[in-house]
């Protein structure tokens, strides 16, 4: 079954970069898990209504980041190398995009570092409660 | 190769210059969506493209050759207001264009006047604006031109079969067609293009890959402690397109770099600095409004 991707074209986030993070979060989430098949440049483009080129640009890219591969008239594919490194490089980079713009958004908000950081540790320790606990 | 080549059109009605030195190259398989407000030269410079209207002065090649008769086997013009055969009943003009194209495909013409609901014993005269675009739109994508060039297709249509006509854009360019459209809804362009232009009164302001201009077009914000004061040499710096300043906010207007700008403003020990996406609709407003020389060449 193919995944569910939400876009947004009107954002202001470039369309291949929104598609790149969906299939890396799908990946992450297991929704696509790895080895399935990705649908063709061509019913991605229709089903959500965006231009070919660009879905064929976030492919070629999630070739390049290993997370897909595509091999001539079968498709693309979740790779599913043994352990798979790329693919939880993918969810890492994923991770730290999103918390990299929260760390700008509170940075923004005229936060200081040491306030960020005690804010962190706080969701950290509200999200992975029950793990290490003792430098708190 | 660029399937769509309009190299320095200039043309002129009198003393009035509708299209000004405009170059606007299309590569194959791609979508370029042409904004622009009204009298911006749009349809003046599809009309010169199509041997339609005789340039001033210009180059003009589809297929990279001049436009001839034979062009439009494999090119299908939609002009703005359309040219259909308004006593023919819509059967018969699908007929019309059956005998006329040797690559008409009738089963293809036939899911799209379902899609578009279209009703074959109807006179052309006797449909609303809309239902006569979608027959226009019915006979250029039933015969699977290589080339669309397409001026505002989707004026007249309702907020369903505008849907239908990007979908048909899509899927044309997905099948490795060229298109050239016009069109007024930002939204439009944003989903079936991949490159967009931007013309105001006759002059390219704006042109470049969607994705491309929106990672570059940045909105980069400081705010200051006390009253907000451009550093030197800010508002000419090649990477702002303009700045704006009100109490202690300062707003730069970034075409690219917008990490550096960041750099920069830091330096001033501003309270915070944040930066914003633009969405198309704002690069294009933009580009086609505020000072005269907020975009493209200084005055």
């Amino acid at each position: 079954m193919p995944a569910v991707f939400s876009i947004d074209p009107r954002s202001g986030v470039p369309l291949y970069l929104q598609l790149i993070e969906q299939v890396k979060r799908a990946v992450a989430l297991g929704t696509l898990a790895a080895g399935e098949q990705l649908p063709t440049v061509k019913a991605l483009a229709v089903d959500l209504t965006v231009n070919p080129n660009t879905v064929a640009r976030a492919y070629r890219e999630l070739e390049r980041d290993r997370v897909i591969e595509t091999s001539p008239g079968r498709g693309s594919f979740v790779r599913s190398d043994e352990g798979n490194a790329d693919v939880r490089r993918a969810v890492e980079d994923v991770g730290a995009s999103v918390l990299a713009g929260a760390v700008r958004e509170a940075r923004s908000l005229g936060l200081e570092r040491d306030t960020v950081r005690a804010l962190f540790e706080r969701a950290l320790e509200r999200w992975f409660a029950g793990n290490d606990r003792e430098d708190t | 190769m660029n399937t769509i080549a309009i190299r320095n059109l200039t043309k002129r009605y009198g003393d009035q210059l509708a299209v000004d030195d405009l170059t606007l190259e299309v590569e194959e398989g791609s979508v370029c969506g042409l904004l622009g407000p009204n009298g911006a030269g749009k349809t003046t410079a599809f009309k010169s493209l199509l041997g339609l209207l005789r340039p001033t002065s210009g180059t003009l090649e589809v297929l990279g050759a001049p436009v001839t008769p034979a062009t439009f086997e494999s090119l299908a013009f939609v002009p703005e207001r359309n040219d259909l055969y308004e006593w023919m009943t819509v059967g018969e003009q699908l007929a019309l264009a059956r005998r006329t194209y040797k690559t008409f495909d009738p089963k293809r013409a036939a899911e799209l006047g379902a899609l578009f609901k279209l009703d074959s014993r109807k006179k052309i005269k006797r449909l609303s604006k809309g239902q006569q675009s979608a027959v226009a739109l019915t006979l250029a994508f039933a015969f699977r031109p290589r080339v669309l060039v397409l001026d505002e297709p989707s004026s007249g249509l309702d907020p369903i079969f505008q849907r239908v006509a990007l979908d048909l854009i899509i899927d044309a360019a997905a099948s490795g067609a060229t298109v050239l459209f016009s069109s007024h809804q930002v939204g439009q362009v944003e989903r079936a293009a991949d490159r967009v232009a931007i013309l105001k009164d006759g002059k390219l302001v704006l042109d470049g890959n969607i994705d491309t201009l929106k990672g570059e077009e940045k909105i980069v914000e400081a705010v200051f402690e006390q009253n907000a004061i451009a550093p030197n040499g800010l508002a000419s710096d090649p990477r702002v397109r303009r700045i704006e300043s009100s109490g202690r906010v300062l707003r730069a207007f970034v075409r690219s770099d917008s990490a550096g700008i960041v750099r920069l403003l830091e330096a001033h020990n501003p309270k915070a600095v944040s930066v914003y996406d633009l969405a198309l609709e704002d690069i294009f407003l933009g580009a086609v409004a505020g000072p005269a020389n907020a975009y493209g060449e200084a005055s």
